[in-house]
């Protein structure tokens, strides 16, 4: 089984020097964050904001690359988390044929937005994930933390 | 875009990536490109840390457990049954440099803007030439100095409090 998830926020986590894109199930029930790096959080929040860069950033050009043969992005899913590492898996029709491609879900997310694909996540990594881990993080957190996806 | 685009020297001249430098004191990389059989005759690209490190990693054939942006790219081209010929560096505005990359599947060439870090990046994987056009290396001569002036500069007014030299 597969939930669909829609991306919540993204947020600064200055213990990691980390962001966190939050993903949140459709019955807003379940909540998956997902730790990645300062450029790939830069590129989700440029689609989130939808804003055109005056040179394409790599997702932009990943997309550019797809557009020129007509390829569709169907879907991402996140599909596994082994050792706190989230694992995901990008569905690509071209051709009448689909094709399955691995990828990061930092990656899959930038496409995603980008191709106006759904984002889903397999109950495994769901329920893998400790959201105690995230309630304690969060708890942790000064209200001086919030302010820094400003900088 | 300009009038004078068509007179400029579009010839092609193939260059490697040599190594990748950090700038510790910004957040950059210097990509250093050679001339094919002319090892003296480089060509510097500013770059951002991620970027840097993108190159870098396809320069040691880093396998990454997991892949990475250009990794993935690499996997969308070969799904696609497309061949990248080859990237050029075709233009310089403004010490930013621009890059076109050339893909063929069957028969055809399609081309794709790109950033110069991301086409180096994906022609590193996927064994490609880099060439840049012989417009672009007549114009670095001053851009050139431009740039260093400017990346010196706005170093300098960030960092001089915590600068050892």
């Amino acid at each position: 089984m597969i939930a669909q998830m829609h991306l919540k926020g993204l947020m600064f986590d200055p213990y990691n020097n980390a962001y966190i894109v939050i993903l949140r199930d459709e019955d807003r029930s379940d909540i998956l964050p997902i730790w990645v790096g300062k450029s790939e959080a830069g590129s989700i929040s440029l689609a989130l904001e939808n804003v055109a860069p005056p040179r394409p950033m790599t997702h932009d050009f990943m997309k550019s690359i797809l557009d020129a043969y007509d390829a569709k992005i169907i879907s991402v899913v996140i599909t596994d988390l082994s050792e706190n590492t989230y694992f995901a898996k990008i569905h690509m029709m071209y051709e009448d044929s689909e094709y399955t491609v691995d990828s990061r879900p930092s990656d899959a997310i930038a496409l995603a937005l980008r191709c106006n694909a759904p984002i889903f996540a397999s109950e495994t990594v769901i329920r893998k994930q400790n959201s105690e881990e995230l309630e304690q993080w969060l708890e942790n957190l000064k209200p001086e933390d919030f302010g820094k996806l400003d900088s | 875009m300009s009038d004078a685009s068509s007179s400029l020297n579009h010839d092609l001249i193939e260059f490697k990536v040599d190594r990748v430098v950090d700038e510790t004191a910004t957040d950059t990389r210097i990509v250093v490109l050679t001339r094919a059989g002319s090892p003296t005759d480089t060509f510097p690209i500013w770059v951002g840390a991620a970027e840097g490190s993108a190159i870098k990693l396809a320069m040691d054939t880093m396998v990454t457990p997991r892949p990475m942006s250009h990794d993935l790219i690499k996997s969308f081209i070969e799904h696609l049954g497309v061949v990248l010929r080859r990237v050029v560096i075709t233009d310089v505005k403004s010490s930013t440099y621009y890059a076109t990359v050339y893909l063929e599947s069957k028969g055809v060439e399609r081309t794709v803007d790109a950033r110069p870090s991301d086409a180096i990046s994906l022609a590193l994987r996927v064994h490609c030439p880099i060439y840049i056009t012989q417009d672009v290396l007549t114009r670095r001569s001053s851009s050139n100095l431009d740039a260093w002036l400017a990346k010196m500069e706005s170093k300098n007014l960030g960092t001089q409090e915590v600068q050892e030299t």
